[in-house]
């Protein structure tokens, strides 16, 4: 009996049956379709932060102030007693052979108003070099000046809704733009661009890193980004830039340092795990559906008796019976897996239609795996009722009424 | 009556014990499997809140900055909005305040001799022990004074004090704290883990002192606990008013009740059981298709039977309640075992993993099995349909 | 008392209208012993499904007791056939999960009989078939013989008006089959209307009430009751 055969006889059996075929299909596609979709929403969302990461530029360090030795997260939230200053940013600048370009960064939130428009803005203090590393693109005027970190002028770069909002349809560059007491003019307006990372750039004012630091009465810096020049320098630039901090604040290693790479990874690990674990509670209804195709074909070998007497005295060999039954199981899972497969598919197709930023894909061994996962659950469930049928006694299964 | 039609149910059920059973087991794996999920989301969220209401429910905490959409008020970086130790002793006058803590909070190396560790440390007063519900185990917390003025005592959390001093006395020693000297007075009681934070691994420094050290003037947070017999609100609402009055008229603060942040927890952590638990429902509608399935062709089993009730006089109605009760029966006993597997499970990690809280609401439970009776009934509808509508002299024809 | 007069019974198959019964007149007095008589698609089955209320007449009246039951709903009929009429088969038609006893019971269930009559009745309709000593036996441990007299008893527990026997020895050996005639008789003179189908003119010719059917019509009736002693012969 050749491979065809056999998918042909078992079709035939199925089609006997469509209801029931259907259903235990339609059990493995929901099955298929779940865990494709939850792991494609995972997976997206492991993909839009990795995406939002590299957006920050390549090789970067990220340097916090504080350290310690309990909690991963503190270096958000801390300060400090050894401020991490504009001098250490320059001493990293001129003294890490690798850097390339540093970035120092003051963040808060201030009130801006503009004639008798406010609202609450995030504000960003920082240097030209910003621009280069985190990769902003301008839409009107120009980015901040390059000079001396600890001379800024009041000048600001606005995002596009700050503009939107407090300017409206007016030309902002040229104007006046005060932040709490101090007044500021506006000299560029960032590209839209969306969420990232938890901050909305398009509500972001930039100013110059001193006059945020004086705007927030701060000393210390809430981070500095540091651009390595490639990728191989990065372990030892971050090694040199530690000792050198740790230098500088009197030999207190008082700063946490970042790679990019390690940031990214622990993301990902992360969220890997958590799409594992959603596809995987996902998965608990496959067996449900690898179940009720055992109980189905179970329920065919008893009503085939007949025919399965039939064939073994017409000489069909044990193995043969087995295989035809199989194959049936097989069937059915796979057309159910193929089925979720499709739906699941179609379905994140329109996700991404409907929300273009947020990139919902399966992870690339998903589709493989579900196909071979449902092939599987067909041949694992439907093993037990093959055997039986494989041992039905010619004689009783022909003369059982 | 129902009880005559519960019996012939459960007969047709054991005539098939194999299929029955692997029918009940779809349920029982859809009921299993949601009842572990929601039970870890409960006991997590369980263990959350009782973290949370530790510290009591008349609590009242003011933090800087508007609530921001991420609800994380003003916590992230600078910002214009201050709070100073001068707005935290101006609360201390409106009605029902009882106490409170200004709270200035950063990260320094503490240091005794060669050792040392980096750690949070928490500028704090002598309001501490009474406010937040934290016991001290040796020695005495920082004193009473006027909270603007710098003191050189530290408390330290017992886990610093084990890192630092060992088994040896702290009390009386002097640490280093960010390079300054302050004299330890207190080791606090342990505490163990609050949202993450290990507030055992800390120390406590009068606010003043932390501000110089930090070099700042402003506060991330004011805890206030209120008298027993005053009303949150009311206190919150005097607050608000109090703070808009010195901060020129601007609301730039968040003042949040304990029962609000409690609240705003729960919802959240329902939530995230709630889409997990639903995740794994998935299952439990699979299984619902096994009992449509199993019942369909139960019906094709048992036309000639069926054919036969309709001859002795059983109505329309009656055949479909059998065949509706025969699949309630199968998903709720489906169900029953469901419940008692999951509890199971539940039961086992926490032996192995007794850090996992898991606990299942007696809600929970009682709604998995009005889940499976519903799936039971629901999936027995169009079996039972089928059979009440067979003509019985075809039905009695088909043997 | 059964009253029918101008029972037809269409049926579509395919394309074409098949009358399988074509204006039957026939009256069935209480305690009548009538058998139906006739070859294979004379219209015997399709007029006990209308007797026994199985099924509904295209056309014409059907009295029972002078009720019109011809053109009742479904749920009504059900409740006839539950109340007034015992079904007994050909292949028995044996519930094979429940024992012989859960079958004499199965139709006081689906009537809302109380658990403590339906097992005294259930003994006494045992006791007057002869199983007694069998009621915890299910059917595959059973005779067919035996099988047929659990039917019997199933088709009187309720206590119907009329009983309806679709060959009931046609599946049997001779000595089985002459008890199961010596039952439905022996109910019968206790007043209990019997209608059998056969195509075994010995045990058709027992019944005091005769009727041939060919082609959906009765071509003769005899009636030893309505003719006196005398066996009289009307023919149509």
């Amino acid at each position: 009996m050749s491979f065809r055969d056999l998918v042909g006889f078992a079709i035939g059996a199925l089609r006997g049956h469509r209801l029931r075929s259907g259903l235990s299909l339609l059990g493995v596609a929901i099955g298929v379709a779940s865990v494709i979709l939850l792991t494609s929403v995972g997976e997206g969302a492991r993909l839009y932060v990795t995406g939002e990461f590299a957006t920050l530029g390549s090789n970067l360090l990220i340097v916090f102030p504080g350290k310690t030795e309990t909690t991963g997260i503190s270096p958000f939230l801390t300060e400090a007693p050894h401020a991490l200053t504009l001098e250490d940013a320059e001493a990293i600048l001129h003294h890490v052979r690798s850097a390339r370009r540093v970035a120092p960064i003051v963040f808060g939130v201030a009130a801006a108003r503009v004639g008798d428009r406010r609202r609450d803005v995030g504000v960003i203090g920082t240097t030209s070099e910003f621009l280069g590393v985190r990769q902003i693109r301008l839409r009107s005027g120009r980015y901040l000046p390059a000079g001396e970190l600890a001379r800024g002028q009041r000048v600001c770069v606005i995002g596009s809704k700050v503009q939107s909002e407090l300017f409206g349809s007016r030309n902002p560059l040229g104007e006046i733009l005060h932040l709490g007491e101090e007044r500021f003019r506006v000299i560029g307006v960032t590209a839209p661009r969306g969420l990232s990372i938890g901050q909305d750039l398009d509500e972001i004012v930039h100013v110059p890193v001193s006059r945020g630091m004086k705007l927030f009465n701060k000393i210390s810096l809430f981070r500095i980004l540091v651009e390595i020049s490639s990728h191989q320098e990065i372990p030892a630039a971050r090694r040199n830039a530690l000792e050198l901090l740790k230098e500088r604040h009197e030999g207190f290693e008082d700063v946490t340092i970042w790679t990019q790479d390690s940031v990214l990874a622990t993301f990902s690990r992360v969220l890997s795990l958590l799409t594992a674990a959603l596809g995987g509670i996902a998965a608990i209804s496959l067996t449900v559906a690898g179940v009720g195709i055992m109980n189905v074909m179970l329920v065919s070998v008893s009503e085939r008796r007949r025919e399965i007497g039939l064939l073994k005295a017409i000489g069909v060999m044990p193995r043969q019976v087995v295989s035809a039954f199989l194959v049936e199981a097989a069937l059915l899972s796979t057309a159910g897996g193929a089925l979720g497969l499709a739906a699941a598919l179609g379905a994140t197709r329109l996700m991404r239609t409907m929300y273009p930023s947020f990139p919902a894909r399966p992870p690339f061994w998903v589709v493989p795996a579900a196909l071979s996962v449902s092939i599987g659950v067909g041949l694992l469930f439907g093993a037990l009722p093959a055997r039986r049928a494989s041992r039905l006694d010619p004689v009783a299964a022909l003369a059982r009424r | 009556m129902p009880r005559d039609f519960w019996k012939l149910a459960w007969e047709s059920i054991a005539a098939h014990p194999l299929r029955s059973a692997l029918t009940t087991l779809g349920i029982v794996i859809g009921v299993a499997s949601v009842i572990l999920l929601t039970s870890l989301g409960e006991g997590t969220r369980r263990s959350l809140v009782s973290e949370f209401s530790q510290f009591g429910t008349n609590l009242i905490t003011i933090h800087r900055g508007k609530t921001t959409t991420a609800g994380i008020p003003g916590a992230v970086g600078g910002t214009i909005r201050k709070l100073t130790l001068g707005d935290a002793e101006a609360l201390r006058r409106v009605p029902g305040v009882d106490a409170l803590v200004p709270v200035a909070f950063g990260s320094a190396r503490v240091e005794f001799g060669e050792r040392g560790r980096d750690v949070v440390v928490y500028g704090v007063t002598s309001e501490v022990p009474k406010v937040w519900r934290f016991a001290v185990g040796g020695g005495r917390f920082l004193p009473r004074g006027d909270p603007a003025r710098a003191s050189s005592f530290a408390v330290l959390g017992p886990r610093l004090k084990r890192e630092l001093f060992g088994e040896a006395n702290a009390l009386g020693e002097h640490v280093k704290i960010g390079g300054r000297r302050f004299s330890v007075i207190g080791v606090m009681a342990s505490k163990g883990q609050v949202f993450g934070f290990d507030m055992d691994d800390t120390a406590y420094i009068a606010v003043a002192s932390a501000h110089s050290l930090f070099n700042t003037e402003d506060l991330l947070e004011i805890d206030v606990l209120f008298s027993l017999g005053a009303s949150g609100d009311s206190v919150k609402e005097g607050i608000r008013e109090a703070l808009i009055r010195r901060h020129g008229g601007e609301e730039d603060f968040t003042v949040r009740t304990q029962a609000e942040s409690l609240d705003v927890l729960n919802r959240v952590l329902s939530v995230v059981t709630a889409a997990v638990g639903g995740i794994g429902a998935i299952s439990l509608l699979v299984g619902a298709i096994g009992i449509l399935t199993m019942m369909w062709i139960a019906v094709g089993e048992r036309t000639a039977e069926i054919g036969l009730l309709k001859a002795l006089g059983a109505t329309r109605g009656q055949i479909a309640r059998l065949f509706l009760l025969e699949a309630a029966l199968l998903s709720v006993v489906g169900g029953g075992v469901g419940v008692a597997v999951g509890m199971g499970l539940g039961a086992l990690i926490r032996l192995a993993i007794p850090a996992i809280s898991v606990h299942t609401a007696p809600g929970f439970i009682a709604a998995a099995l009005a889940v499976s009776l519903a799936v039971g009934l629901g999936s027995g509808v169009l079996p039972a349909r089928r059979a009440s509508r067979l003509d019985p002299i075809e039905a009695l024809r088909a043997e | 008392m059964i009253e029918l007069s101008g029972i037809s019974r269409d049926f579509q198959v395919g394309e074409e209208t098949v009358h399988a019964l074509a204006d039957i007149d026939l009256t069935v007095p209480d305690g009548d012993y009538l058998s139906l008589m006739g070859p294979s698609g004379s219209g015997k089955s399709s007029l006990l499904n209308i007797l026994g209320c199985l099924d509904r007449p295209t056309r014409g009246s059907y009295r029972l007791d002078g009720r019109e039951v011809a053109r009742l709903p479904e749920e009504e009929l059900s409740r006839i056939r539950r109340q007034h009429i015992g079904f007994v088969f050909q292949f028995y038609h044996l519930v094979p999960r429940l024992t012989a006893a859960g079958n004499v019971e199965l139709p006081m269930i689906f009537a809302g009989v109380e658990r403590g009559e339906r097992i005294e009745r259930v003994d006494r309709a045992l006791r007057e078939v002869g199983l007694s000593a069998r009621a915890r036996h299910r059917s595959e441990q059973l005779s067919g013989g035996e099988r047929q007299r659990v039917a019997i008893a199933r088709a009187i527990v309720m206590g119907p008006r009329v009983l309806l026997a679709d060959e009931p020895t046609g599946n049997l050996d001779i000595s089985a089959g002459r008890e199961i005639v010596r039952l439905l008789e022996e109910r019968n003179a206790r007043g209990l209307t019997v209608i059998v189908v056969t195509h075994d003119p010995d045990i058709g010719s027992r019944a005091r009430h005769r009727i041939r059917l060919a082609d959906g019509k009765i071509v003769s009736e005899e009636n030893a009751v309505a003719d006196g002693a005398a066996v009289g012969l009307r023919s149509r």
